[in-house]
Order: structure tokens, then sequence, then C-alpha cells
């Protein structure tokens, strides 16, 4: 067996474990600035342990040396990886370039060269053997004269990175001082115990070194990683200063820049790396004496400022801040531009659209205006002060909507309002009286939205017109209308009136004439028994006047009554046409009636009322035909409706007549003659009663063939027996 | 044979004139001017028609309906109204059953007259 490997090897193997995957960890986040050097170096002391775990493990000599030397190149590579180190965690990045690096790396170089040829001359290790120690098999040295220079420059680069690192951390705030002293015990592990292995100063032939190292790379990573000190540290100002949008420029005392990032460096207008580093800041800012003028002497600012013109124009927040030291001198200043053209711009789009806005509101023949939670006016535009009398909004603003209402509208308004706030509707409309500042009543047509903020009703919004014109318009028409209902009633009443005081005297004419015609004041010669004729026959005449009239009268006043009953649709026809037929005679007219044959045997109805309509049509078709016939038709065209149908061959009404002729007063003009001369009132009394039976009248006529008058009539089933 | 007894109840004098003279040759005529005087004259006879206007001033046409009616001695005497309101006759036609709407025609008036006496 070559190897042997025992628990007490378990802490190495811990410490390898750790380090191996804090490197892991760290190469992973490589990228970090700063974090390439210390993942280097948990790499490199990974490899140390591990060759070390390998040599400890060795049986023999031979194989002991070879895992000995190979554990070497880890030994002179750790202080090379931890100065680098020291100088990225403490700001000095710059200082580290390809030479440099080279350079560090030539003495380890040779040491390895020397270490791995130290059989051929002993400058490294002047002798060799095994010892045994704690249960691990040790290779025990005396150390040759080109140890020591390794030694020496081993602690060199050691201690000057300790320092470097100690100095940065004791600068921290007092904040992180646990974290910091963590951290110094963890960097400060390495030297103690290399120092304690390599003076002898505890009896053992173990190299505690790796151990330390891990303990280190422990405290390290926890700085870097838990802690993100190194966010904060000198190590990251690329990352944050480089990379942040805002330009930052570092001032020294003489106004000398330092320090300038990238973005401060486009806002200016230079490219380039460290260019302006150096120069006055007067000279690089020279395209804008006024910046430098205004700020000269200034200690803290805060401003906003605008670069370029027109399509070129940027805004830029300006933060100026003086750094002094502990005696309040000035060592330099820090400026941070940031760039707010896109703010402002859609600051001044906002801007713009609320001008936008406000004009079409401030515009507007409409009222807008605005109540908070409570009633109490927070906005009016002019319209709106205009119609209440305010001369500027200022009077307005701030006014109690119940003040501004007329006092009898108050309580309904307040009502209205109250809930709509309360059920939360979103749009009312209401109409009511508002009151002038000269106590005029202005009438608002208003429409009112709630504003809401998330789910709260935080005021009321309102769109109105002034409405008091229309109102006024409607308020005359109203009384127009009451008038000329009252006009109407009127005139049936005197019409009523009129027809009833004319009986009485057409009683006295009608009755002294019949006597006369009758001989009953002794004989008449023939000349005056036809006076006495023609005078029954102008009374005659006279009462159908004044019976349509009345009718007429009635029919307009709707005081006409139906008077249902259930009659016989036969007897309707005989009776109506009874009379009639006398006249159709006398003109050479035939006059024919005729029934359905499914047509019922009873209906409900105003017989008398029916019997007055059918008459009337009848008259006019006889009144009107010269020759030919008149047809009277009960017809059954559905369930539901019978029909009158009353057609004539007479002269036919005009195209233009039948739309006036159910009017009352109105005839056909060039068809009337003294035979058959009328009042006009029949058609329009016939349409009427109609109307009010539910049922509609139709005409059909056309010059030349005569008229044909149909009446559609409900049926009323109750009143219809089997 | 007398007559049989025709009492006319009409305030117009014309009418009632040309109604005496029409019923003249068929009955005894009676007439009074006023509601009054026909309601006087009814509790003294028994007339077989009475020709009653409903618009009379003193008691009214309806009320000397409804008196008749009420008296049992009365009970064989028929009535004629007359009325100058269209819709008075209507709503009466159906109570009354005879009603006349002015102007009424001498001959209609005669006519009705005899044959209510012959009832």
């Amino acid at each position: 067996m070559s190897y042997q490997f025992t628990f007490n090897m378990l802490p190495l193997v811990i410490a390898a474990a750790i380090s191996g995957t804090l490197a892991g960890y760290t190469w992973r986040n490589r990228k970090t600035p700063g974090a390439l050097a210390f993942s280097a170096l948990l790499i490199i002391l990974f490899q140390w342990i591990v060759s070390y775990i390998f040599q400890l493990a060795a049986t023999n000599l031979p194989l002991k040396i070879i895992w000995q030397n190979i554990t070497f190149i880890g030994v002179v590579a750790t202080p090379v990886a931890w100065f680098i180190f020291a100088l990225e965690f403490t700001g000095r990045r710059a200082w580290i370039n390809r030479q440099r690096l080279i350079l560090l790396s030539i003495l380890p170089f040779i040491t390895i060269i020397i270490v791995f040829t130290n059989s051929l001359h002993g400058l490294f290790r002047a002798s060799l053997r095994l010892a045994a120690e704690g249960g691990y098999i040790l290779l025990q040295t005396e150390n040759g004269p080109w140890f020591w220079v390794h030694a020496a420059y081993t602690y060199t680069l050691i201690m000057i990175g300790l320092i470097l690192i100690i100095r940065a951390l004791l600068r921290w705030p007092p904040a992180y001082r646990v974290q910091m002293i963590l951290i110094l015990l963890a960097t400060l592990a390495p030297l103690i115990s290399n120092v304690l292995v390599v003076f002898s100063l505890v009896p053992t032939l173990l190299d505690l070194t790796p151990f330390a190292f891990t303990i280190t790379g422990m405290g390290m990573a926890y700085a870097l990683f838990r802690h993100r000190l190194l966010d904060i540290a000198p190590i990251a100002r690329d990352i944050v200063i480089d990379g942040m949008k805002d330009g930052m420029i570092v001032l020294d005392a003489n106004g000398r820049i330092v320090d300038i990032n990238p973005a401060a460096q486009n806002i200016i207008g230079f490219s380039g790396d460290g260019q302006s580093i150096g120069k006055s800041i007067a000279d690089v800012l020279s395209q804008w004496p006024h910046l430098i003028e205004s700020y000269r002497n200034v200690d803290e600012a805060e401003d906003e400022i605008t670069l370029g013109e027109n399509d070129t124009q940027r805004w830029y927040e300006l933060n100026l801040t003086t750094l002094r030291d502990e005696n309040k001198t000035v060592i330099g200043q820090v400026i941070t531009v940031r760039d707010i053209t896109q703010r402002k711009l859609a600051e001044r789009l906002v801007q713009e659209s609320e001008a936008r806005f406000r004009q079409i509101v401030e515009n507007a023949s409409d009222m807008i205006y605005r109540f908070d939670a409570s009633g109490y006016l927070t906005y009016a535009n002019p319209s709106a002060l205009h119609a209440m009398g305010f001369e500027k909004e200022a009077d307005a603003l701030g006014k109690f909507f119940m003040n501004l209402t007329a006092p009898d509208a108050r309580h309904k308004l307040k009502r209205t309002y109250q809930h709509q706030f309360v059920s939360k509707t979103k749009n009312t409309y209401h109409e009511f009286p508002g009151l002038a500042t000269d106590g005029r009543e202005v009438w608002f047509g208003q429409n009112v939205q709630l504003i809401f903020e998330g789910e709260q009703v935080v005021g009321f919004q309102a769109l109105a017109r002034d409405i008091t014109t229309i109102k006024q318009a409607y308020e005359a028409l109203r009384i127009a209308r009451d008038q000329a209902m009252e006009a109407s009633r009127a005139k049936s009443q005197l019409l009523s009136k009129v027809s009833h005081e004319l009986r009485t005297p057409l009683g006295g004419i009608l009755g002294y004439a019949e006597l006369l015609h009758d001989n009953t004041f002794g004989e008449l010669n023939a000349g005056q028994n036809k006076a006495a004729k023609e005078i029954v026959e102008s009374a005659n005449y006279l009462t159908n006047m004044v019976n349509e009239l009345l009718d007429e009268a009635q029919a307009r006043a709707n005081t006409t009554m139906l008077q249902e009953s259930v009659f016989s649709p036969a007897a309707l026809l005989q009776q109506s046409t009874a009379g009639t037929e006398i006249l159709a005679k006398k003109k050479g007219l035939q006059l024919i009636t005729s029934i359905t044959s499914e047509f019922p045997g009873e209906i409900r109805g105003d017989e008398r009322r029916l019997r007055q309509i059918i008459i009337n049509l009848v008259g006019n078709a006889i009144k009107f035909t010269r020759e030919g016939t008149v047809s009277v038709s009960f017809l059954h065209p559905s369930s539901e409706h019978w029909a009158i149908q009353v057609k004539d061959t007479g002269a036919g009404i005009p195209r233009e007549a039948q739309a006036y002729i159910f009017e009352p007063f109105r005839q056909v003009d060039s068809a009337v003659t003294h035979d058959n001369r009328g009042i006009g009132l029949g058609l329009s009394i016939t349409k009427q009663l109609v109307d009010l039976m539910g049922g509609r009248i139709t005409l059909e006529s056309e010059i030349g063939k005569g008229s044909t008058f149909t009446i559609l009539l409900p049926i009323n089933k109750t009143g219809v027996t089997a | 044979m007398t007559k049989p007894l025709a009492l006319i109840i009409e305030d117009d004098p014309q009418l009632n004139t040309i109604m005496s003279i029409t019923l003249q040759g068929d009955f005894e005529i009676e007439s009074c001017a006023d509601g009054n005087a026909g309601m006087e004259r009814l509790k003294q006879t028994i007339p077989t028609v009475v020709v009653l206007d409903l618009n009379l001033p003193g008691a009214s046409g309806k009320e000397i309906l409804q008196s008749i009616r009420a008296d049992e001695r009365l009970a064989k005497t028929r009535i004629i109204l007359t009325t100058a309101d269209e819709r008075q006759a209507e709503t009466l036609q159906d109570e009354a059953g005879i009603v006349l709407l002015k102007p009424i025609s001498p001959a209609q008036l005669r006519e009705l007259a005899l044959r209510l006496r012959s009832i």
C-alpha cells in the first residue's frame, strides 16, 4: 500500500471541501470584480490542501517527496494570489497589469524549479526523513538556504496584503465592526499559523497553513457574499460607479477631475477612458460657462439644468456635495448628474394634456364643476360661474351646495345626492332650481358622476346645462296647453248649450209648421201648403244639424258614453237601412244589405250609436251617388272582429280629400250641392264613435268608381251569447 | 163619451200651445206652465196621459215623475217625457220608457199619445 488514509486527515478533508466549494462558488461569480482573484486564491488553496492530504497519506518517502513538491505549487502561488486579491479588495486594481504579474511570479517560479530539482542540489531541503506524530506519518525536513528566500518573499507579500486589507477594514463604518473583527481574525489566521510552524513555536511537524487559509477563505466569503461588503468596498466601485446611469464626477480641492464615470463622460461629451482625469472641471465644461459660474463657491446644490437646445435639449438633475476631512478642510467635491429628460418630456406631455383639457373645460358652454364629498365646491368653470353670477372662481370655491340651491329644492336635492353617495350610483341626472348670487333662480339640468379614489367616493363631478329657458318655455307650453284644454272644454260646453237652447225654438217652428201643414188652422191653398212643407223640412234639417253639433261637442269633450247591450245584428241592419231605403228609391238607387253567413247571431255594443253610424254612412252614400247601388254588408273577417262595409258607385273621393274628410266641418267641397248639403260633422262623429268603440274606420275610393267605407270593430266576447 | 184627460206640463208657452192644439182633438186638455202648478193639478185629477217637460221652474220634471210613480191613484196614468237635453233623454230612456227629444213633431206626439191611450 502506497497510501494510507486515516481519520486523522478528516479536518484536512473538511478544509479541502470548504475551500473547494468556496472556489467553485466564487468561480461561478467571477464576473463580479474582485471575485476572480479571490476565486484563484481559493483554487490554489484547494490544490495545496489536497496535495497535502496525499503527501500525508503517502507511506513511502519517494511518494511523499513527490506530493510535497506538488504541494509547493500551491504554497508558492498562494502569496501572489493573496497579494492580488488584497489589491483588488482595496481598490488598487489599476496597479495590476500583465508585466507586474509576471514580475511577481518570477521568484515563485524559480522556487518551484528548485523544489523539484532539490535532490540534485539540496538548496531547498537540506535533509529529509519520515517521522510519525499523532497518527500521521510526516516528512521531517531541514530547510536549505533557498527556503528562507522563499519564506521572506512569501511573508512580504502576505504582510503587504494584510496591511492593505486591515487598513481598509479599519475604515469601515462602526455598524460593521463585528464582521470586521471576524474578517480580520480570518485574515490573520494563516500568518499566525505559519509563523507558529516555520519558527517551530508549536511542537508539531504538521503544516497548519492550509487550515488557516481555509478559515480565511470562509471569513472572506462571509464578507463577500453574505454581507455584500464588497459591494460598498472600493472593489465594487467599478460596477456601481461605472455601471450606473447617473453621471458622477469627483473633483479635488483645486477643481481637478480625479474620478469620472462613463455616464458623466457621455453627458459632457467626452469619449474614451480617463481622458478628462486630471483636467480642470472649468476646462472640461468650457462649453457651459454659466454652469461654472453658478456653482463656483457653492457647497451643496440640488438643481435641474438643461444642456443643448431644441431637439437635442436634455434635462439633468444635478447634485453637488462638498467633501471635507475631519478638520472641515475642503478635500474635493462630488457631482452627480442624472438624466431626467424622459421624465421632463413626460411631465411636459402631462402639462400640455392638462392645458388642453383645461382649455376645453374652461371654454365649454356647458357648466362643469366639482364638489368634495362633503358638498363644498372645489372647482367651477367660467360657464358655471357666470350662470351663478360669480365674478371670479375664488368667490365661489368652498361654497356649500345647499346654499347654491333655491330653498324649496334643497331638501330633494340633498336626498338625491345622499342617495347617490350611499348607493355609489356612478351617474345621475337631476333638474333643480339653483340660486344665483343676485337671488335669481337658475334651472340646472345636472349630470353628476361620483369621483372615486379606489373604493372611496371623494367627491362629485357635475356636467350641467342652464335649462332656465327650456323650463320657462315648458311652463309657458303647459299653461298654453291648459288654456287650450280649457278653451276646448268651454267650446264643447258652448256647443252643448247652444244646441240645447236651439231645440226649444225649433220645437216652435217645427210644431207650428206641421200644424199648419196638417190644416189644423184651416184649409191651406197650394202655395201655403208648399210653404208649410218647406218650413217643416228646414226645421228637420236644422234639427239634424243641432244633433250633429251636440254629438261632435260631446265627442270632443270626451263625454260621449257608450251604452252597451246585446243586440241582433240582423235587426240592427234592418232598422238602420229602413229609413234610408226610401231616400234611395227616390233617387232611383238600389240599396243592398247583406250579412256574412257565419256572422254571430248576437253582438254586444251600443246599438243606438251603431245605428247612427250606419245611417250616417248610408245617408252619405245615397247623397253622393247619382246612379247604381249602395250596399251595406256586415262581415266577419276574423273571430275577434266584425265589420260594417258601406259601398257605393258614386263619384268617389279625391285622394287629397281622403286625408281630411274625417276632420270636423270638412267636406269634399266640389261634391256639395243644395240637395246634399250638410255641416260636415257626420264622418267626424262617426270616426270618433268608432274610435270610442275601439274600432277602426278605413276608406277606399277612386274618382268615378265609388267609395268603400269599412269599419272594423272588436267583438266583445263576454257579451256574445251562444 | 168624454175624452180622456191629457195634462201638459210645459213652461214654454209656444210648445205648450202646440201640444195642446195637437192633442185637443183626441184629449181633454189641461196645461200647466210650471212644476208646482203641475204637481197641484195632479193631486186633483187623474189624467190618462201626462206630457211632462223635464226642465221646469218650481218642481222639476223628475220630481213630478217620481211623485206620479209613487201615487197609486195615478197608477194607470201614462207619461211622455220631453227634454231638450240629449244626454238626459238617453239616461231616462231606460227608466221612463217614453222620452221625446225636442223639437217634437206634433204628428209624432199625437200618434204616441193615441197609442198610450189605447193601452
